[in-house]
Parts: structure tokens; C-alpha cells; sequence
């Protein structure tokens, strides 16, 4: 019984270290002269969905969940933004060369038609986020769109 | 004893989670300057001070530098058509090494800019090819085919060279791909061995 006692108090104490470690946070009010919307049209259905399933990782902007500023959560949600702002961040797209605009939306219809964004793990946390079929095919028209008035 | 290690533990974190965050503003404004940067930095003028003598011996060093680029793309157009992922994503590496070994400094300045951007772009998908599974990998192959295409009538082949533009009308739902080949023979890269002879050269480049 006392070991147990001592290993909880071990775990708190990690806890309550970690907390310390600093993480950045991916918040802007500013809407940059590179944002999608200022290149492209975006209609509010698909502005709508962008937000609830994609803005969280691939813009500047995060609206974060109120367990987010704890410990090791910070740290996950802070890896996972880096992450995905590096592969697509919609707050800079719009800065591009038109050839990698065109390959961005590319890749952006594979992953939606494939079902690998977004991510399981996020929809774990964000009923809304997840796509249905119609939603999914409502971005990939988009996106094709987008991408062939791109040459 | 136990009590107030409690109390403090849950202190401390209430005090931790208030702390002042840094915003994404700075961070942006840091970008907008870079992109300023980018746009007037002093590359042009370096290249303008370039005689056209050694614009010209420059071309031909190219030509030898696109031949490693174009070397690494068939590595990997080849390992697709035997459908082995960890050879193309050698041959991925391969690509991001000949990209670095170019010498974009013998550029002239038209050139220079879209150079960057098919760059920019292939250098991304050679990147996913190094760790994406086969399917991944063939739908950057497909990109990347397009920039080296471009790249290619950008800066040219070296000379005795010849490489075939050839066309699968299937991949994609049948919007079709394009890819490049050393040999007239079709080999499919997009399918591999499920549809190994689809498709047919539409244009030589010598």
C-alpha cells in the first residue's frame, strides 16, 4: 500500500513539472495578405467547414479546447499544429506560386477522399470536424475547381 | 503533510496555465518580412553582373546538373514500375540530393524565379515520397513529373539524351497522367505490375 502511495506521489510530482515546460500558442487575429481568402473565392458552406475541420492545425489561428493549456495536452496539440501548418496552412496559401498552390490543393483532395484528414485522433475531441460524404464531396468540387482555374 | 503537497500541486497549475502567452503574431510579422525579403533580395543583381560568355558555359554545366536531377527521377519512375516503395524512396532521397547539388547560382535571372518554384514544389514532393507508402508516393510521382517536365524545358536535357513524355489516360479516374521514360517501352509507373503496359508516348525530348 505505502509503495502505491509513493508511486502516486512520484506520478503527481511529474505532473506537476511538466507543467512548467513552456509551449507556443498558435493564435492570430491578423488575417494576413497571404490568407486563402483574400486568393481565392471561398463560399460560406465550404468557409464553414474549413473552420470546424481543418483551421484548428492549418492556420494561424487555433481555437483551443479548454483542457489545452495542461500538460503533456499542451505539448501534443502544440506538435500536431506544427505539423500540420507545415504540410498546409491556409493563412499562407494564398503566398504560393501558383504551382504549388495547385499541388497543396491537390494533396488536400487526396487526404479528404481518403478519409486521412482529419485525423482520427481530433475527431476523438471534435464531433463536428468529421466530413460527411456529401461535406467531402462538397470541398473535393471546391478544390477541382479551384485547382483547373489555376494554370 | 500530504494535504498541502496537494494543494501546491494544484496551485502551481492553475498558476501554470494562466501563464502569458506568446502570440502568433510576432511569428507572422516575422514571415511577412521574410517574404519581402524573398522578393527583393540581392540574387538579380549577382546574376546581372554574369557576361553572356559565362551565361553560356553555365548552360552547359546545367545541362550536366539537370542529368543527376533527371538520373534520380528515373530511379524512382523505375522503382514505381517494380512496385518497390523502399527503392523510390531512395530514389526520393536521391532527387533532394541532386536538387542541392545544383548550382542555382549559374542561372540567369528569368530563369531563376521559376526555377525556385518548380524547386520549391518538387523538393516537397520528393520529400513525402521518402515517407509516404506506395500509393502516397505515386500520387507525388504524378506532381513531381510535371515540374521536372517544366524543369526540363526550362534548362534542357544533356545533349544525346532522349526521354519520352508518355501518357496513362487511366490513373485518376481517368483524367490521366503523365510521366517521363528513357525508354520507348511502357512500363507504368502509376500502376505498376496491376497494368504494367498502360499507356503511350506522346511526345520524344531530345
Amino acid at each position: 500500500m505505502k509503495v502505491f502511495k509513493k508511486i502516486g506521489l512520484f506520478l503527481l510530482i511529474v505532473f506537476v513539472c511538466i507543467q512548467f515546460i513552456p509551449t507556443n500558442r498558435n493564435q492570430s487575429t491578423e488575417i494576413l495578405d497571404t490568407d486563402i481568402t483574400k486568393t481565392f473565392k471561398v463560399p460560406q458552406n465550404i468557409q464553414t467547414l474549413l473552420n470546424e475541420s481543418c483551421y484548428d492545425c492549418h492556420s494561424n489561428n487555433t481555437k483551443y479546447p479548454w483542457y489545452n493549456k495542461i500538460q503533456p495536452v499542451s505539448f501534443l496539440l502544440e506538435r500536431d499544429i506544427n505539423q500540420g501548418k507545415k504540410e498546409l496552412n491556409f493563412s499562407e496559401l494564398g503566398g504560393y506560386s501558383n504551382r504549388r498552390q495547385k499541388s497543396k490543393l491537390k494533396s488536400l483532395m487526396s487526404q479528404v477522399k481518403d478519409d486521412k484528414m482529419p485525423i482520427a485522433s481530433y475527431g476523438l475531441m471534435h464531433s463536428n470536424a468529421k466530413l460527411s460524404e456529401s461535406e467531402k464531396k462538397e470541398i473535393i468540387d471546391w478544390a477541382t475547381t479551384l485547382r483547373d482555374n489555376l494554370k | 503533510m500530504n494535504k498541502t503537497i496537494y494543494v501546491i500541486a494544484f496551485a502551481i497549475l492553475f498558476l501554470t496555465a494562466f501563464k502569458d502567452e506568446k502570440k502568433q503574431d510576432e511569428s507572422n510579422k516575422i514571415y511577412i518580412e521574410e517574404i519581402k525579403n524573398h522578393h527583393n533580395d540581392g540574387h538579380g543583381s549577382m546574376v546581372n553582373n554574369l557576361s553572356e560568355n559565362t551565361t553560356k558555359a553555365a548552360s552547359i554545366q546545367n545541362q550536366s546538373s539537370t542529368s543527376e536531377i533527371i538520373d534520380a527521377y528515373l530511379q524512382l519512375k523505375n522503382a514505381l514500375t517494380e512496385d518497390n516503395e523502399k527503392k523510390a524512396a531512395e530514389a526520393g532521397n536521391a532527387i533532394l540530393t541532386a536538387f542541392s547539388n545544383f548550382n542555382i547560382s549559374q542561372l540567369t535571372e528569368d530563369q531563376h524565379k521559376e526555377y525556385v518554384e518548380i524547386v520549391e514544389n518538387a523538393k516537397e514532393q520528393a520529400e513525402h515520397i521518402v515517407k509516404s507508402p506506395i500509393d502516397h508516393q505515386r500520387e507525388h510521382f504524378e506532381v513531381l513529373s510535371t515540374d521536372i517536365k517544366d524543369l526540363i524545358a526550362l534548362l534542357g536535357i544533356e545533349t544525346g539524351t532522349t526521354l519520352y513524355e508518355t501518357f496513362c489516360s487511366m490513373y485518376n479516374n481517368h483524367t490521366g497522367a503523365m510521366w517521363l521514360s528513357e525508354t520507348e517501352e511502357i512500363k507504368n509507373p502509376f500502376y505498376g505490375s496491376k497494368m504494367l503496359t498502360c499507356g503511350k508516348v506522346q511526345k520524344q525530348i531530345n
